[in-house]
């Protein structure tokens, strides 16, 4: 016969046990373990209001929040909104920029994030057209040397290396200005 | 293996039920010989570097190409018909061996990017790897002109991938149709980009040409080659009756 005291431990009571071997989290764990907390808070705050959730309700939603954490919270959500912006991914999204504006309150930064993004999509189609078409003229020669032509044959421009490197020049110039405006934003 | 003038056929062993227990995958490959300058020739499809079995599949491939008195540094251009790595897998080594041009379909160039998100989960997990590929150009519905008197035309023959394209050599009457055909079967259409409807038109537009050879993407089970005119007929009869109602 078992002892009393002999009982068959659950899953949950050996993991317990486990746990209070390890000890309690020291403070600067807790707070990374906070941190990250809110930070998904922020994150699915972004999908929600991307899928639909209106603008009012992100502030109802932040007000759920203890007075401590919604600072958080809304930092990680605007991080989370001005990382949706990049000169890889084109045109800024309309709704993006209008929470970012509705959180910061910065109306003129937001704006000029929205022209900078519009400027960066006419240079790169501006060079499209003045570069693509010589890449192109230059590849049709360069395969017709190697004996290769005809109508089939279109070169693949987009993935040369210079058009590429073309791209990337780009890229950087626009990049330098618009982390310089969402470090405004994320300032506020 | 010389095949007719100047079309040669490398193909992936896999007819008999023993090859077929020995050999993985790869796809067979065909070369068109001395058809650019210089002398240079066209490889179509070249297949794997290594395979799922540890084979390895582009030792062979330049092993029989020399038996054939050709050289791999001669190799001016490389055909995909589709971007499946079983056939495309070894295109930027040979690019870097010959210093060969490498084309793809338009629309399998989409696929390509799509490697590189999603899709290359999904393809993953059905065994498929992604080898690097940079196409210096891509091949779109019309005609290829090679050196000064070869000239194919590029069918686009969607089903079996978005973009894939098929390679009709009218001199020859040599069709080269990657996955579309295969003798008693077709491809598959379960892959990503695939489409049972796009693959029946695709075959049903190839069926109007003037084909005595007809060179495939693999032999599963089956020759690689389908020969003759009422073999060809005879293929077709045989996939509208029998793989039709189960696409």
């Amino acid at each position: 016969m078992p002892d009393k005291d002999d009982k068959i431990k659950s899953a949950l009571d050996i993991a317990l046990e486990r746990a209070q071997r390890l000890g309690a989290p020291s403070e600067d764990e807790k707070r990374r373990l906070k941190e990250e907390e809110l930070a998904a808070a922020g994150e699915a705050l972004v999908k929600r209001y991307l899928s639909g959730l209106p603008l009012r309700d992100i502030d109802a939603e932040l007000a759920r929040h203890a007075e401590d954490e919604r600072e958080t919270v809304k930092r990680h959500l605007l991080s989370n909104l001005l990382d949706r912006i990049d000169v890889r991914r084109g045109a800024a999204d309309e709704k993006v920029l209008t929470a970012i504006e509705h959180l910061t309150g910065d109306a003129g930064t937001v704006q000029a994030i929205g022209k900078l993004m519009k400027e960066y999509n006419g240079a790169l189609e501006k060079a499209q057209l003045e570069k693509q078409g010589a890449l192109r003229e230059a590849k049709l020669n360069e395969l017709k040397l190697k004996g290769i032509s005809g109508s089939a044959v279109e070169p693949a421009v987009e993935s040369s290396a210079e058009w590429l490197e073309t791209q990337r020049s780009l890229e950087s110039q626009y990049r330098e200005r618009l982390d310089e405006l969402k470090r405004k934003c994320r300032n506020q | 293996m010389h095949l007719v003038d100047n079309f040669y056929a490398y193909l992936w062993p896999g007819v008999t039920m023993q090859e077929m227990q020995m050999y993985g995958n790869n796809s067979n490959s065909y070369l068109v010989a001395s058809v650019l300058p210089q002398d240079k020739h066209v490889l179509v499809d070249p297949g794997m570097i290594t395979n799922e079995a540890r084979q390895n599949c582009l030792d062979r491939l330049i092993s029989e190409i020399t038996a054939d008195g050709f050289k791999i540094e001669d190799i001016g251009l490389i055909i995909n018909t589709h971007a499946h790595p079983d056939h495309y897998g070894a295109s930027e080594a040979i690019r870097k061996m010959s210093g060969a041009s490498v084309a793809i379909g338009k629309g399998d160039d989409e696929f390509l990017k799509l490697a590189e998100g999603e899709a290359a989960q999904v393809l993953k997990q059905m065994g498929f790897e992604f080898p690097e590929l940079n196409p210096d150009f891509y091949l779109t519905e019309g005609e290829l002109r090679l050196g000064e008197n070869c000239v194919a035309e590029i069918i686009q023959t969607p089903g079996h991938s978005e973009g894939h394209i098929s390679i009709y050599w009218p001199d020859s009457k040599v069709f080269m149709g990657g996955d579309l055909i295969f003798y008693g079967s077709t491809g598959r259409v379960d892959i990503p980009g695939g489409s049972a409807k796009a693959l029946k038109a695709s075959i049903e537009r190839v069926a109007q040409l003037d084909i005595e050879y007809i060179l495939t993407g693999h032999q599963y089970g089956s020759p690689g080659i389908i020969a003759g005119k009422e073999a060809i007929e005879r293929n077709f009869e045989m996939i509208r009756k029998y793989i039709y109602p189960y696409l």
